[in-house]
């Protein structure tokens, strides 16, 4: 049985790791320790120095790097080709992976290719035995199970973003990265990337702002909208919409705070017919105060409510609207 | 051109009740189409409005009966069930026998949901196009075709991506593609008339033995010990979220 364990190194807008991908070396480093093998790092395209020096950081004991002009933009079919070759040269036991859509389409894709299990979106990863078992929520976050699979042969698992604090980087460790050969014919990459529309920079304070109001799919209708629109701006905060508003075409993507889209930590979020799916509270558990209004007892976002309010937020949210405007303008 | 859309049918999430005793949800949960799959097939039939000699096949692992009559009266036109041989599939062994059956037709197009609102892998899609070697494109919010050449806006962590691909390809669909079309009395009448087939599938069964296993189902450990108000008019609730927001000194401009 082999025991490394290999990261495909995602990398972000500016090239450098992924926040997402930075939080896999402390879990990462834990599992090759326990293993007894070591922790191999793997990064594709172009550019690589920053993410060479930053995976060096964080505790990587080796670094593998392919660089191919079919490798400037992630597609699974020309990172499938990659990490095939990073996998050949790592031998490793387990493959980890962020939790994003690139990171799920790879290990799905990899794993089928070889027979081999992808357990997704794990929150913790542990060994057991000759096993590898992850957590990870189901029923859109409403439960958890534990998903395993045994070490005989390779497993991936792709973790989900924020179960993980990001290990302090060591400066000044460095490792020397090895080149893969890697070549792929441009005639391979079946599905070509256009552009990028709508990039998440740039659009309203979010990140920002002391005040968060968060409207969810509870508001039944785009229109509806306003009524957690006037409450932030009661506040003078921000408005930000979930996964499921966003996938509706309510709100637009640059406003949707989750997995796919922003994370905020404000000292008062407000969730307005939240229901609490993971997609979306990855990116709102770093918040201090969380209050929520909703109808369904049984959310799950009044499990992370310092205050919850079962009720008709139509109801509700217009008299608090209305009585936060009074008392701040006193 | 021949498009296939793959359905599961799922315990409807807005019922999906928690039996601690049992590690399981509730029995009895009515079950309903999975949401992203019906954003599959609504697609699948907006394709056939425009273009001319589409043939629409819908079709699910397991018993899914109301599912497929679903598919049937939304404009699909014929529905195939396929015979579970396990209770025990993972989605490796899931792909596998839906990747036999999709052979067995010449599909241009394998349309589903990105994920089921259930398991919710995801894995089902892309390991399809691992196995019938056919390029995917998840996370689909916009489509467009054009002589055998797609084009697609997906969701992803940055923003909305704009790629080409040509078929036969694999999408897996986010419910912000479309609207899916509520069936027509005409149409749930028509469903009735179109065919629908059972098939065993053809897959060896040490391709089914599962490379992962789940245990039983547990509620999140609750983390915070917050105020709940619950029964209340509103005016009261108010009241006592007022009172905490100033006791956090939130109110102050």
């Amino acid at each position: 049985m082999s025991n490394n364990v290999l990261i495909f190194t995602e990398r972000g807008e500016d090239g450098d790791v992924r926040a997402s991908t930075a939080e896999l070396f402390g879990v990462g480093g834990s599992l090759a320790d326990e293993l007894g093998g070591s922790l191999v790092a793997a990064i594709f395209g172009g550019e690589t120095q920053a993410p060479v020096a930053h995976v060096a950081e964080l505790g990587a004991d080796r670094i593998l790097t392919a660089n191919d002009p079919a490798l400037a933009e992630i597609t699974v079919d020309g990172y499938s080709r990659a990490l095939d070759a990073a996998i050949d040269a790592a031998d490793p036991a387990i493959v980890l992976l962020s939790g994003t859509t690139a990171g799920r389409d790879l290990a799905a894709y990899a794993a089928a290719k070889r027979g081999a299990a992808h357990l997704v979106d794990a929150v913790h990863v542990s060994l057991e035995g000759d096993d590898v078992v992850v957590r990870r929520p189901v029923f859109q976050g409403k439960l958890q199970t534990e998903a395993r699979a045994r070490r005989d042969q390779i497993v991936f698992i792709t973790v989900r973003s924020g179960s993980y604090s990001p290990l302090e980087r060591q400066a000044n460790r460095t490792v020397d990265a090895e080149t893969l050969p890697v070549e792929i014919n441009p005639d391979d990459l079946r599905v070509k990337v256009v552009e990028l529309l709508e990039s998440k920079a740039g659009s309203a304070n979010l990140e920002a702002a002391d005040v968060v109001v968060i409207g969810g799919r509870g508001l039944g209708e785009a229109q509806n909208f306003e009524l957690a629109a006037k409450l932030a701006e009661a506040f003078d905060g921000a408005v930000g919409a979930t996964r499921a508003v966003s996938d509706l075409g309510w709100r637009p993507h640059s406003d949707q705070v989750g997995q796919t889209g922003r994370t905020i930590a404000p000292k008062l979020y407000i969730g307005v017919g939240v229901s609490g799916a993971v997609q979306h509270t990855v990116g709102m558990r770093g918040s201090e105060l969380v209050v929520a209004i909703n109808r369904d007892p049984d959310a799950p976002i009044f499990k992370l409510a310092d205050f919850g309010i079962v009720g008709d937020l139509f109801e509700v949210v217009p008299i608090l609207t209305e009585r936060v405007r009074q008392a701040r303008s006193q | 051109m021949n498009i296939a859309v793959l359905v599961k049918q799922v315990p409807d999430p807005n019922a999906v009740r928690f039996d601690a005793r049992a590690g399981n949800i509730l029995p009895g949960t009515s079950q309903v189409p999975n949401e992203y799959d019906l954003a599959a097939a609504e697609a699948a039939v907006r394709l056939a409005e425009t273009f001319d000699g589409v043939e629409i096949v819908v079709a699910t692992l397991g018993n899914a009966r109301e599912s497929l009559n679903r598919c049937l009266a939304m404009g699909v036109d014929r529905a195939v069930a396929i015979e579970s041989p396990s209770d025990h599939l993972d989605s490796l062994a899931t792909a596998r026998i839906l990747a036999s059956w999709l052979k067995t037709g010449s599909f241009d197009l394998i349309l589903t949901g990105q994920e089921a609102s259930d398991g919710g892998t995801g894995n089902v899609a892309p390991q399809l196009a691992a196995l019938l070697g056919l390029p995917i494109v998840s996370n689909v919010i916009g489509l467009e075709y054009q002589n055998s050449e797609l084009t697609l806006k997906r969701e992803i962590e940055d923003g909305h991506q704009v790629v080409t691909t040509r078929t036969p390809a694999v999408l897996s669909v986010l419910t912000a593609l479309n609207e899916p079309r509520h069936p027509t009395l005409k149409g749930i009448m028509g469903a009735r008339r179109k065919p629908t087939e059972t098939v065993k599938p053809d897959v060896p069964a040490q391709e089914l033995q599962p490379v992962q296993s789940w245990g039983s189902l547990f509620a999140e450990e609750q983390t915070i010990a917050g105020i709940m108000i619950q029964d209340e008019e509103p005016e009261a609730a108010v009241d006592k979220l007022m009172a905490f927001l100033e006791e956090h000194k939130l109110l102050e401009s």
